[in-house]
């Protein structure tokens, strides 16, 4: 047998071994397009309406009234999921179907609020969190990086604190 | 020569690529845009508005004012599953329409937002 035939077979046995079990999955879910610092920098508290964050941003998730006015949120995720199972590698050399999976995922649930006086004219605007975009890392044994928000994400203004039923 | 070449790449891309998947889900009905601007600022009444998009999916109280709310979500989902490695990318979308009225039942102001257009399915886990 040539090597190329050899190089063939072992390629085909790989591909027979590797269609029983896969190894890793690298799953991703968004839901809506994230919000960045620099798509709300034309934001000016006590100038901006309602009218142009939406020309921009587009309609928000929901809007709710508040004593003041009302508060536009914009809702966004970024979910990472990464899993690598080691057992598949040693696969070829058990006669048992060995398992060791690490997996991680990461949850990166944010929402941008718009709080608005009465005529519509932005009050306040912020980040109800500041996470921090989480990256695909299987080991789950690592701690989680807290999120600073001076570090990630430039910000001025009050922090709003609402309640949605 | 390069059609050997094709063949075998061909035949290593086949190998590898065990399946992949297209998925698709829908939550509400389809916010037409040549309804929505058939709604006219200080003239189109409560009435008017119901007639032409139904009930509203949630209805809040604004300052007095009562605001309609119709939203749609889109979700598609592409797997890409090859021999040690799967990759999956779900985004999900929505457009959501608010419809103020005034005090008297007419229309004050349409926000509206068509997000889903820009959907697609997506095997690329990485980057944006």
């Amino acid at each position: 047998m040539t090597n190329d035939w050899k190089a063939v077979c072992v390629f085909f046995l790989a591909a027979m071994l590797g269609l029983s079990t896969p190894g890793c999955n690298v799953v991703r879910i968004t839901l809506n397009t994230p919000i960045t610092p620099a798509d709300i920098a034309f934001i000016i508290p006590g100038r901006t309406t309602l009218a142009e964050v939406v020309a921009k941003l587009g309609a928000p998730d929901s809007i709710t009234d508040s004593d003041t006015g009302l508060v536009a949120t914009y809702r966004f995720l970024d979910l990472k999921y990464s899993r690598v199972n080691l057992g598949w590698l040693a696969k070829p050399w058990t006669p048992v179907d060995p398992d060791l999976i690490f997996s991680r995922t990461g949850l990166g649930v944010d929402a941008f609020e718009v709080l608005c006086d009465a005529k519509w004219v932005v009050l306040h605007q912020g980040f109800q969190r500041h996470l921090f975009r989480p990256p695909f890392h299987p080991y789950p044994f690592q701690p989680l990086r807290l999120s600073s928000p001076n570090k990630l994400r430039p910000f001025s203004g009050l922090v709003i604190m609402a309640s949605h039923g | 020569m390069k059609l050997r070449h094709s063949l075998v790449d061909l035949l290593v891309i086949a190998c590898l690529l065990q399946a992949c998947a297209f998925s698709r889900g829908t939550l509400g009905d389809e916010i037409q845009s040549d309804v929505t601007t058939t709604i006219q600022k200080g003239t189109t009444t409560k009435e008017e508005v119901l007639h032409l998009l139904g009930a509203p999916d949630r209805l809040l109280a604004l300052n007095g004012r009562d605001v309609f709310q119709y939203y749609r979500y889109d979700a598609k989902a592409g797997s890409l599953l090859l021999i040690a490695l799967n990759f999956t990318r779900l985004s999900i979308k929505s457009d959501d329409l608010f419809i103020i009225l005034d005090r008297d039942g007419i229309v004050e102001d349409v926000i509206s937002s068509n997000r889903t257009k820009d959907l697609k399915f997506r095997f690329w886990p990485f980057g944006d």
